[in-house]
């Protein structure tokens, strides 16, 4: 990899490390090989939204050209929002398309995942479903999307979220696969009947 | 601003028809228009993100970017370049964008090749390529049309 790439990306990695923000265990990186290329990012839930509470991993490589190119970042924890692929992690953002400037960092990049898991953008969105249900049903959207932060990030499970655990689970009795059904089970307000209809077909 | 009926000394009467008004408008907003000076501060980091990364800055924008030499006291106080991040020598040589930020000449010619903003603040240089540029004025137009048109309302209504 190019010296200015590599350089820079020690650099980064010490101002990630030494920041505020992970001192506070809002954001982590760690390497992945020793060139460089491919780190492990990691953001907390931001406080006041449905992914309070999780940890949300996310595959960060770093391209050749890097900083004139932005890293290519995705979510590796799976994850209901409007911006967000809930299949592939696929991460729909500006600054990680054509407004990235190369003093950008990924201490910056961090904070503006976090910042967008705070502050959806459904018009101009990454995953379909999600950003239709974020518009028409903020509430069920809002109990989707913790539902899966408690199911894949580790966020805390309240004993009112048991009415999603029960469909999944009776869907995974009948033999479907977790994930699945309750990708399922999102995707179609929570009705068993079109869920399953769905996973049929 | 003062309105344009306390500027003609009338009052807008109850009985101002839709089309007064609209006329009203339109002429205050040529006014507004022909005393605008030609350097107008704009803002465009707010212009709505294309697909595509804004063009180059032009050839000529990028030539006559102004060298200077990094002070003992800036260095001594640990200013870097925000391309690579390394902390400036002593009297070393950068370039200087409008926006007054310093970069290494390897560091800034490079991005300047790809894109015409600043890497830190966007600060927007000329570019080669006249369908951007139309776009961009187009854009800065519509913007200042829509403040006056607030200016005016708030005004008028305000
Ligand atoms: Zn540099
Ligand atoms: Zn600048």
């Amino acid at each position: 990899m190019a010296n200015i790439a590599v350089a820079r990306i020690k650099r980064e990695f010490r101002e990630v490390v030494k920041s505020e923000e992970a001192a506070k265990c809002n954001i982590r990186v760690e390497l992945i090989d020793d060139n460089f290329t491919e780190l492990r990012g990691e953001i907390a839930g931001p406080p006041e939204t449905p992914y309070e509470g999780g940890k949300f991993l996310l595959e960060i490589k770093i391209p050749e050209t890097y900083p004139f190119n932005p890293p290519k970042v995705k979510f590796m924890t799976k994850i209901w929002h409007p911006n967000i692929s809930s299949v592939t992690g696929a991460i729909c953002l500006d600054i990680l398309k054509d407004q990235w400037a190369a003093a950008m960092t990924l201490r910056t990049v961090l904070l503006s995942l976090q910042a967008l898991l705070s502050a959806a953008e459904p018009d101009d969105p990454q995953d379909a479903v999600v950003a239709k249900q974020y518009k028409e049903n903020r509430h069920l959207w809002e109990k989707t999307a913790r539902h899966w932060a408690q199911e894949y990030a580790e966020a805390p499970k309240s004993k009112k979220d048991d009415e999603f655990y029960d469909k999944v689970s009776q869907l995974a009795e009948m033999g479907f696969d977790r994930h699945k059904a309750l990708t399922a089970l999102s995707a179609h307000e929570w009705n068993m009947e079109r869920a399953t209809q769905d996973l049929i077909s | 601003m003062a309105s344009y009926f306390d500027e003609h000394d009338c009052e807008p009467t109850e009985g101002s028809t839709p089309f007064s008004q609209a006329n009203n408008l339109l002429l205050q907003l040529a006014r507004m228009l022909m005393e605008q000076g030609p350097e107008l501060e704009l803002d465009l980091t707010s212009l709505a993100p294309g697909e595509r990364q804004a063009p180059p800055a032009s050839k000529a924008a990028v030539e006559s970017l102004k060298a200077a030499q990094i002070s003992p006291s800036q260095a001594a106080k640990g200013a870097s370049c925000p391309v690579c991040l390394a902390e400036f020598d002593e009297y070393e040589f950068v370039k200087v964008m409008p926006c007054q930020h310093k970069f290494h000449p390897s560091c800034i010619l490079p991005w300047l090749s790809k894109t015409n903003s600043c890497p830190v603040c966007r600060h927007e240089l000329p570019t080669d390529d006249p369908e951007y540029e139309e776009a961009r004025k187009e854009k800065e137009r519509a913007k200042e049309r829509e403040a006056q048109l607030d200016a005016l309302h708030n005004s008028m209504y305000g």
